[in-house]
Formats: C-alpha cells, structure tokens, sequence
C-alpha cells in the first residue's frame, strides 16, 4: 500500500477538482472559486515536491518527471492569479476544468507509458477546448472550433502511432531496452511518423502551427498564456520521452525529421512575426518560433544517442528543461501583459504609450520581450546561452548559426513592440487594475532573477540523465 | 579584488541614477566623477610601477562542474582603457541637456557598467553579458531621444551590431566545446581558452577566428561592415554620440587588443594582410567619404571610423611583425594601436562636445549652416578647432603618439603600401582644414545672428579634455609604459 504515496498530488487534485464544481453550486460568488482554485495548486506543488521517488502502476515519480510536473502546475497558476479583467465573471466549471487539466499535465510529466499518457494528454485536450471556449464571445468561438478540429486531427494520429508503436515493440512503455531488440521493424518509421505528426499540432511546430496562430490570438488572454505554456511544455516533455527513451534505436530518423522542421519553424515564424500588427499574433508567431529551439534539444540529443556523450547529451536535456522554466515565465507572462489593454483585439494602436500611463508595467513587459530575444540579464538569454553551447558542443555548427541568427532577427520585431511601448502616444485605454500590474511585474522580477542567478542551472544537469524512466 | 569592487559600485551607482528625480544630473555627474577617480586611483596604485600581465585578480566560483566562474583581472591595456571610459562617460554625462530625465542619466550610467564590466572580466560568460548589456541603453538613447528617423536607425544599430555579438559567442561556445579536449576541464576563462586556439582543427580554427573578427570589426566599425556607423552617429543625441564615438568603437579595439591577441600564433598570415587592408581601405574609404559630407556631425562620424582604421591596421601589422622575419617593432606596433585607441576616444569626446555646444547655440550643425562663428564665439571655435587639429593628429596633442608609432610600425610589415596611408591621412587633414575655415573662419553668416559663447562650466568641461589630449601628446608615457609591458607579456619579448 506504500505505493498510494506516490499518486498523493494526483488523488488531491481530483478531489478538489470536483469540491470546486460542488462549492460552485451554493455559492455564487466566482471569486472564492478562483481562490481555492490558487491555494490548490499551490499545494499541489508543495505534495509534489515531497512525494517519494519510486515507480508504480506505469507512474514513475524521479527527480525528471518531479521537476517537469512542477513546472507545469506553475504554468497552470498563471490562469488562476486574480487578475481582474476575468475575476468574477467565470462560473466554477472553468476552474474545475483548469485543475483537471493540470491532474492531466502531471501524469504526462510522470508517466513513461504510450496509452497512459495518451489518455492523460487528450484529458487536457478536452479541458483545454472547454476553457478556451468560456469566453462566449464570437473570436472565443471560432478559434476555439479551429482548436478543436485541429487537435481532433491530431489526436486520431497519435492513437495511429501508439497502435503502431505497440504493433513493433510489442509494449507501451518507453524504455531504451525495448527498442533495442526490434529495431529493425519498418513499422517503427510509420509510428515515427504519425506520432511526429500528432504531437507537432500540440507543439505547433512548423507545417502544424497555424491553429496555434489563430486559437492564441482568438482565446482570452489567461487562456492564450495556458495554451502557449502549459499545454507546449506538457507536449514537450511527451515528445521528449518518446522521441529519445522510446525511439533511441530509431536515431537517424529522429534526428532528420527534428532538424529540418526544427529550422523550418524558426525561420517561417520569425519571418511571418516581422509582418505582424496584431500584438497576440506576434507574440503567438513567436511562441511558435520558440517551440522551433525547443526542439533543437531533440535534434541535438538523436545526433548524438542519448547512451554516448553523457555529458553533452545531459548539458542538451538540462538546457531544454531550464529553457522550458524560463519560457513559462517569459511568455505567460507576456500574454498577461495583454490584460492591460482594455479592448480584445490588441493591435499596435492599442499598446503604444503603454510606457507613459503604467512605466513599471511597460518596463516589464519589456523585460519580458528582451528576455524572448535573448538579451542577458535575463533567463531566456541563459536559457538560449545553454542552448546554444550544446547544440555547438555536440558538434552541429551549421544548426547553431542557423538558431543564433533566427534570434538575432527575432529581435526586429520585439523591438518593434517596446517602441510601441515606449515612444509612441498613448491612444487606447489601459487598466489601472493592480491585479493586472502584479502579474507582469512578478513574472519579469522571476526572469530577471533566473538570468541572474546561474545556480538552478548546474543542479538540472544532474536531474538530466533521469529521462530514461 | 578592487577592480571588483569598482564593478560593485558602478552597478550600485548604475542602478542609483535611475531614481534621482530633479537632481539627476547633478547625481550623475558627481557618480561618474567618482567613477573615475576611483579608477584614477587604483591606475596610480597598481600601474604607477613596472608590471606585467594581470593585476587585482579575483574569481567567484559558481559551478565547477560545467566551469562557470565570474573571473576579474586587469592588465595594462584594460586599465588605460578603463580610465578612457571613466574619462567619456563622465564627459557624456556633463554635456547631456538637463531636459532628459533621469532615465537618460540612468542609461548612461548603465553604459559605463556595461563597459567596466566587459573590460575588466577575464571570463568569456560575462565578458559577453557586459558587451550586451552596453547595447541594450545605447538603442534607447538613440530610439528615444534622437533626430530623423530615429526608429529605424535605432533598430538598425541594435541588429547590426547584435548581429555581431552573436557570432562572438558562436566562436565561444566553440571553444568551450574544445576545452575539454585541450585543457581536460571546461571553462569559459579567457586566457586558458584563447591559449587553446592554435591547436584546433583548421575548420574549427576558421569558425572561430571568423566569429571574432566579425564581432569585432562590426564594432570598430571597420570598411564593409560599417552601414550602422553614419546613421547612428547622426541620429543619436550628443551625449550618445560622444558614447559611440569613445567607447563603443573602444570596445571592438578591445577585442582585438585584449581578447584576440593572446592567440596571435594562430591567425593565418593571409588573414593579417587581408585585415591589414582593411585597416588601410578603412582609412582612405573613410576620409574620402568624409570629406564629402556636409554635416559636421556626419563628417566627424567618418573621421572617427577612419581614425580606428589604424587600429586594426597596427593590429593586423604587429602580428604580421610577430610572425614574418622582419626586425622586431612590433612592440611599438601594438603599444600604438593601443594608444591611438585611447587618443582617438579622448579626441572625439572633445570634437563631439565643442560640436554638441556650437549645434546648442546656433541650432545647426552644417558646413553650409555655419560660417564665421569666431567672430561670435571666439572661445567655442578655439575649442573646436583644437579638437580638429587634434583629430587629424597634429603633433602635440595625443592623436600624433599613436599615428606616428603606427606609421613608423607598418612601414616594417608593408613596405611601400604604407604610401596609402599617408595618403589617407593627408586627406584627412584637408577636410578637418576645410572644414575649420569654412565654418569657424571667414565671413559671418549673419543669419545666424547673436551666438552665445561658452559658459564657465562648459569651459571647464572643454579645457579638462584638452589638458588630458595634450597632457597624453606631450607625456605619453604616463600610460604608454602600460602598453608595452602588456604588448610585451604577450609577445613575451624583453625589450
């Protein structure tokens, strides 16, 4: 019965899941429900951080999948800080539907089997749809049908490609021991292929990303900052696992297929963001961009084989989680920033002069946006900086000229945006609200601190080599 | 440990000056005043007696094991260097219009820690922080408070030169990667890293010697790399200017000197002529297309770039020197391409302040806009006209110690081509001439009616430039020893 401990945060979540659509019914007042919904998950975090490490029932709780699972449940806070815009006017199914979905993120985090994390994966999916389609109003609509048909789409590829993977493995759980045996099944390259294909719409890389353009811009903001962090890190850390643990015989194919769209997405999404005047669908465009680095760890990682090079392939995997820390803060807190403009459809117009009514909270947002472009002082720019060394260091010079001039054109156009920021006249109306301030405020305060504080960095290298299970 | 604590206190200070309010130019200036004593200081402590290689060494651990250390020394090209700072960001801010704010006081400041940090770090990771960390104020001040088309020229300085930066890390990380290969450890120090470039592979070799010398000629700006240069320096407010002009383009001679140097064994031969002419196609490049502009702003833009071709010329023919079998000047070869680094910051701090108060008082700073202003302002034009003088290295003044050591040295590695530079240079000063008589001297354009002369304050300001340029052009030594015993512990040559 010692193993019970191990689903502690899973079995909490749950039930309170469920004690927020129960409150919500007596008590009509929506802020209580978004606080409970907060304490939750803080607490959530805290079970998580002190639940044992050991494996059971196809959940294997180490010190990988522990740091993942926090990660996410911080995206997932995001959603739930009391930021005005939304507080109050969200009926309690919303924030029952926010922590399923973070009970979802978890045990794709812990878990190294295909079918659970399938299921996992498509109960955030569901929970996802619901909440980007509570706002009601016609945008929410249809970038949530644009969402839902996509992920449909993806989703019967991902069952296509478990089925395949079972089919020449003969097993669902990822382990490096299982492929080596079968290696040769051509069966194995179909499973590549549509798993690829599947978790690539959830990643939104390349070929795959457009919904993503439309379902940010379209959703509200919160919403936008859970689908471009919480949901893209979740299937981050899928890809991750399947790709490396689950395909490490398969590494040629890994390695192609992640280098060319790995370069693809970087460079069609900071291409198509210089074009931008809508300031979501930038910083949406950017997300994709980003996603784009994310997976150069995969490509990094497949060059090598995860079994040689511990040490490199160790430095790639710590850069792709402290990356993935760092990207939560940066780009959550980029959408939140967006709450300050009161009208939904956030144009140029619509934050220039942001600096002159609220300074700090347009200095901060321009952290933020350094942070995006890989300026130091900031995480992101140590989070590339990891990045960056070991895809160099695993002997891909061409790639990293490839990512590194990608940022450097990224700059263009978050520069662009503190122009607005700054130098323009004010021409809409912001809010004054505090709640909207402390959000952008805190998460620039938190990248500032990661730029700045190198310690966090060296422990993830340690925690790295977990990623086999 | 105290060049260390001088970074400490320029963050404290940098960080300080943004909340000043009403007093923030005063802050400023008395900070960056203090800035610079206290670097005066410790010169006089540490290198008023024979030394080499690296003083006031200090190093904080952060992780063994993927070799992270925030590493400080100083040499003495680094200290001369820093004095150059200290010196034109204190004049930066004094000439900077109440008007701005103390944002604007707060970048400059920023600036400065910018500078001390990248100069006196001895790690590659914060080396890089620091460079960066200088552009970040620099696009402000141009974005927010330049002239013309200001947005885009912004924009254009951050990439172009962001650009550059970039590709200096692609070269770092490179060498980070081979550390473990040649050292057995990894590390980011600079001097065990750019100890290992001559024993990389050819490919890696060209990789890295490419990332550098883009980083750095992009800063300088050397010839085809230059199309930010112009721009900037036009748009830009005065005190930026003067920034660009005496720090910014330092810090590519910087890289040269400080970083790149220690590896001088390993630049290919053909690589050093190649750079060589463009050290020499800079000079006259520069000087021809300065002598066809009308803004004085602009001209002394070009004039600033074709000083800094002498940089990288007395660059690339020291280590010519170093590996031909020529006689060995290249000593003083190196020592006054360091020099002129200096020289030439101090000069355009003084060309680009006299220019900033003429610009002030008669709301214009064309040729043709000009015109006899020493009838009016007969103190401001003087200043200005030694500023010209001292630009096109008249001797006397600091200009001429680093030409002349650089012309003396380069005639040993080039010979005959040597006819370009002197070229180059008797175009230069024609249109410093041209440009003195036309819009100092002759006939008054009255147009531009009454001109205020400078103040008492404003005096000080400009006759404590001229005093430090003749001070360095009549006893160059004070810091010229400095050079050679740094030039000297690299070589490894006992003169």
């Amino acid at each position: 019965m010692n193993d019970i401990a191990l689903f502690y945060p899973e079995i909490f979540l749950a039930i309170m899941g469920f004690v927020v659509l129960a409150v919500g019914i007596p008590i009509r007042k929506y802020t209580v429900t978004s606080a409970i919904t907060f304490a939750t998950l803080i607490v959530a975090i805290i079970i998580m951080a002190v639940t044992p490490h050991s494996s059971a029932y196809g959940i294997t709780v180490n010190r990988f999948s522990e740091y993942f699972a926090i990660v996410l449940l911080i995206s997932a806070l995001f959603i739930s800080l009391p930021v005005s815009k939304y507080l109050g006017k969200r009926s309690e199914i919303f924030y029952s539907a926010l922590i399923f979905s973070s009970l979802g993120m978890i045990i794709v985090a812990e878990t190294w089997n295909l079918i659970i994390a399938f299921v996992a994966f498509e109960s955030v999916s569901i929970m996802t749809y619901v909440m980007s389609a509570y706002g009601g109003k016609q945008r929410n609509l249809e970038a949530t049908v644009k969402y839902f048909f996509t992920g449909t789409i993806a989703t019967t590829f991902i069952i296509l490609g478990v089925a395949f993977y079972y089919f020449s493995v003969g097993t669902f759980t990822l382990s490096t021991l299982n492929t080596m045996q079968t290696a040769t099944k051509p069966t194995m390259l179909l499973a590549l292929l549509f798993l690829l294909i599947g978790f690539g719409f959830k990643l939104a890389i390349f070929p795959m990303h457009q919904w993503a353009i439309d379902a940010y811009d379209g959703t509200e903001n919160d919403v936008s900052a859970f689908l471009s962090t919480g949901t893209k890190i979740m299937a981050f850390v899928i890809v991750l696992k399947i790709f490396l643990v689950g395909f490490s015989a398969y590494t040629a194919p890994v390695y192609y297929f992640f280098v060319i769209l790995s370069v693809l997405t970087m460079t069609y999404a900071n291409v198509a963001a210089l074009s931008q005047n809508n300031v979501k669908r930038l910083l949406a465009y950017s997300s994709v961009a980003q996603a784009g680095y994310l997976i150069l760890v995969l490509a990094v990682v497949s060059y090598i084989g995860i079994g040689n090079k511990p040490g490199i392939v160790d430095l790639a995997i710590a850069s792709g989680m402290f990356y993935s820390l760092v990207y939560i803060f940066m780009k959550g807190g980029s959408f939140l920033a967006m709450n300050m403009v009161k009208q939904d459809n956030v144009t140029f117009d619509a934050i220039s002069g942001l600096g002159k009514r609220s300074p700090y909270v347009a200095a901060s947002f321009s952290i933020l946006l350094l942070s995006l472009a890989g300026i130091p002082l900031t995480g992101g720019f140590l989070a590339k900086y990891f990045l960056f060394l070991s895809v160099i260091e695993g002997g891909l010079w061409w790639l990293a000229v490839i990512a590194i001039l990608n940022s450097a054109i990224s700059v263009f156009y978050y520069m662009k945006v503190m122009r607005y920021l700054f130098w323009e006249e004010p021409k809409g109306e912001f809010s004054t609200d505090d709640g909207n301030k402390a959000a952008v405020i805190i998460s620039a305060a938190i990248v500032v601190f990661l730029g700045v504080f190198y310690v966090i960095f060296p422990t993830l290298i340690n925690i790295s080599s977990q990623i086999v299970g | 440990m105290l060049a260390f604590d001088i970074l400490i206190i320029s963050i404290i200070f940098g960080i300080a000056a943004f909340f000043t309010g009403r007093y923030a130019k005063e802050t400023a200036s008395i900070l960056s005043g203090v800035l610079l004593i206290l670097i005066a200081a410790f010169s006089i402590m540490r290198f008023s007696s024979y030394s080499r290689g690296f003083v006031s060494q200090y190093s904080i651990t952060i992780s063994n094991s993927i070799g992270l250390y925030f590493s400080v020394g100083v040499s003495g090209l680094t200290d001369a260097l820093l004095i150059l700072t200290g010196i034109v960001m204190l004049i930066a801010i004094l000439i900077t219009d109440r008007e701005y704010g103390s944002t604007f006081f707060g970048l400059e400041m920023l600036v400065e820690v910018g500078l001390i940090g990248l100069l006196i770090s001895r790690d590659f990771l914060f080396f890089y922080i620091f460079w960066e960390l200088v552009l970040v104020p620099v696009y402000f001040m141009i974005g927010r408070y330049g002239r013309d088309n200001k947005d885009s020229i912004s924009l254009k300085f951050f990439v172009y030169t962001h650009i550059g930066s970039v590709f200096i890390l692609l070269s770092i990380f490179t060498l980070y990667s081979y550390s473990i290969t040649y050292l057995g450890y990894y590390t980011f120090e600079i001097g065990p890293l750019m100890g290992i470039v001559h024993s990389l592979p050819a490919f890696e070799l060209g990789f890295v010697l490419f990332g550098f010398f883009f980083g750095f000629l992009v800063k300088m700006p050397s010839f085809p790399i230059h199309s930010w240069l112009p721009d900037s320096y036009y748009s830009a407010p005065y005190p930026a200017t003067v920034i660009l002009a005496g720090a910014i383009s330092m810090m590519g001679g910087y890289g040269l000197f400080g970083i790149l140097m220690e590896a001088y064994s390993a630049i290919p031969l053909w690589v050093l002529y190649f750079l060589a002419a463009l050290g020499i196609i800079s000079i006259i490049y520069f000087a021809l297309t300065a002598m066809f502009q009308r803004n004085i702003k602009k001209m002394m833009a070009f004039a600033s770039a074709s000083a800094m071709g002498f940089v990288t010329l007395s660059f690339a023919a020291s280590l010519i020197e170093s590996a031909g079998s020529y006689y060995s000047v290249k000593l003083i070869e190196a020592s006054g391409g360091m020099f002129q680094i200096v020289a030439h910051g101090l000069i355009m701090a003084l060309v680009f302040s006299a220019l900033y108060y003429i610009s002030r008082n008669t709301k214009t700073d064309s040729v043709y806009g000009l015109g006899g202003i020493y009838r009016e302002a007969p103190m401001l034009s003087s200043f200005a006209l030694i500023g010209f003088l001292a630009s096109l290295g008249l001797p006397g003044f600091a200009g001429f110690i680093g030409e002349f050591s650089i012309v003396v040295g380069v005639f040993q590695a080039i010979s005959w081509y040597i006819f370009f530079v002197i070229f180059g240079m008797i175009i230069t000063a024609s249109y410093h001439i041209w440009t003195a008589q036309r819009s100092l001297y002759g006939p008054y354009n009255e147009s531009l009616g009454f001109i205020r002369d400078v103040r008492a304050g404003e005096f000080l300001i400009l006759i404590f430039l001229v005093l430090v340029i003749f001070l360095f052009g009549i006893y160059p030594n004070l810091i010229f020893h400095n050079l050679v015993n740094y030039a000297n512990s690299i070589f490894g040559v006992i003169s």
